[in-house]
């Protein structure tokens, strides 16, 4: 005779019941782990956005300056686009990292940034910026 | 009777010592006695002006440009007027060289592509530049007095190198070609400098306010090369590393002048070419030329024997050259005036002119 017992309920669902657990458990763990990890991240990304825009706003104001100092010297193309960007940079939704626009806007200000440095013949660059091809090393023709 | 034609060599030209990558006939030469001429640019470095004797008919070298690049120079193209001359290079910049009665003096230098420069061009008026790169971009320059250049517009949207860029012959469209097997085509969007991308010739090209056409898969499946267009301007020619040209058109004559009319696929002209084809060229009375790596120069010409009412246009194999170089053929260029001559450009370090003699027997 064997036990009921064995072929009971609670034994049926051992493997489930243990699993269960074990999600629970490692739910919990990954919660707390996630938001430690995500600190860290969202600092730093949120640094280097603000580092990238804070760069590209004080080019702005500076040639800005320049540009209220002597407005010949500037084309009004150069004129034209330093005041878009400064509009760029204003417009960047900078509370709300998951609104969509944040890589057009940021990709824009990189864009127009060429655009004045090369019109200016100055060579300016953001430390930060991430190169279109510095991971290619290899020959191109 | 029946046209033959054949390819004869003129002259070989020596003097680059690395290979040459392009050359560019002057636009304002061959004309009114004005002898012929064109530059030629290498990975020596060095920009080469060369003229065609006016008593001897040879060709002479009548200037180096050098001391200016530090890379391979890549590309070369004169304005409209055949003053200045651009070049382009693997040392990030554009530089700008002004013809002084025989003298070159670099006046400019374009500084804002990240790395290597593949190619340039100007517009049909000669006010604005285009350039394209290594760093995936293509960038619009306005032509300011006193030398002077603005950056207009940083455009991107390839997703690889781009190896050529080329201004409509009458509208104000850019068309870049790329290592990303695309053909993108660039317009104004108004008076605001701002340059979008319009339309994209790819394996599943798009317009941008259309929805996916039936046309889709008739794109290169490889990296782009070059690309040419013909004397209208309502059709153009690429050329690839998947060894076809490909023909495009639109309908360009029907539309308002400021409006864009999307460009299809005509035709693919495959099998005959089995290396890479580096060069096409289209001259002004329709004969297409491609310069390909297996050392061989190609004649097209549109087959008018077939109704091409149904089929859309059908290209047939005018010539093949066999061995026209001793090594790959990186440009092909028809030159202007009266006698129309070819110039090719080759990794063997030289360059060689041809003229297409037509005999009828």
């Amino acid at each position: 005779m064997v036990d009921d017992d064995i072929f009971g309920e609670d034994f049926l669902n051992l493997e489930a019941n243990h699993q269960k657990e074990g999600f629970d458990e490692g739910y919990r763990d990954g919660l707390v782990a996630g938001k430690e990890e995500a600190k860290p991240t969202g600092i730093k990304t949120g640094f280097e956005v603000g580092e990238e825009l804070g760069f590209y706003k004080g080019c702005v104001d500076v040639w800005n300056s320049a540009i209220r100092v002597d407005p010949t010297r500037f084309s009004h193309r150069v004129q034209k686009t330093v005041r878009q960007m400064g509009e760029l940079i204003e417009k960047y939704p900078i509370m709300e990292p998951e609104d969509e626009s944040v890589g057009d806007v940021m990709e824009a200000l990189r864009l127009k940034f060429r655009a004045v440095c090369a019109s200016l013949g100055v060579k300016l660059e953001y430390k930060g910026y991430p190169k279109a091809a510095s991971e290619a090393t290899e020959t191109s023709f | 009777m029946e046209l033959v034609k054949e390819l004869r060599e003129i002259q070989t030209l020596q003097g680059h010592t690395d290979r040459v990558w392009s050359l560019a006939w002057n636009p304002a030469t061959g004309v009114a006695g004005i002898p012929l001429s064109f530059a030629s640019c290498s990975g020596d470095k060095t920009v080469r002006i060369w003229e065609q004797n006016p008593s001897t008919s040879s060709w002479d070298c009548k200037a180096v440009l050098d001391e200016t690049h530090t890379r391979t120079v890549r590309s070369c193209a004169w304005s409209p007027s055949g003053k200045l001359l651009a070049t382009a290079s693997f040392d990030a910049t554009t530089a700008i060289w002004e013809n002084v009665g025989g003298d070159y003096e670099c006046v400019a230098s374009l500084e804002g592509h990240e790395n290597e420069v593949k190619s340039v061009c100007w517009n049909p008026s000669g006010s604005m530049l285009t350039t394209c790169g290594r760093d995936k971009s293509v960038w619009v320059w306005e032509v300011l007095p006193g030398n002077e250049f603005d950056c207009v517009s940083v455009l991107q949207g390839h997703t690889q190198d781009v190896k050529m860029v080329q201004w409509h012959p009458t509208r104000n469209l850019i068309f870049s070609c790329s290592y990303d097997n695309t053909v993108k085509i660039w317009a104004d969007d108004g008076d605001d400098d701002d340059w979008a991308c319009v339309q994209t010739l790819g394996r599943s090209h798009l317009v941008r306010w259309q929805v996916p056409s039936p046309m889709s898969g008739s794109g290169h499946s490889s990296t782009v090369w070059a690309l040419s267009f013909n004397a209208s301007g309502d059709k153009v020619v690429t050329c690839s590393d998947d060894l076809t040209l490909k023909i495009w058109g639109s309908d360009d004559t029907k539309m308002p002048a400021d409006g864009f009319a999307p460009w299809r696929h005509l035709c693919t002209l495959s099998g005959y070419h089995d290396r890479t084809i580096f060069s096409v060229h289209w001259s002004r009375d329709s004969i297409i030329a491609s310069g390909a790596a297996d050392d061989a120069i190609r004649f097209f010409v549109e087959n008018d024997e077939q109704d091409g009412l149904v089929d859309g246009p059908s290209y047939k194999l005018l010539l093949r050259k066999e061995n026209a170089h001793d090594m790959d053929i990186n440009s092909v260029q028809w030159s202007p005036g009266e006698d129309q001559f070819l110039a090719s450009a080759a990794d063997d370090g030289t360059i060689k002119i041809w003229e297409l003699t037509s005999d009828s027997c």
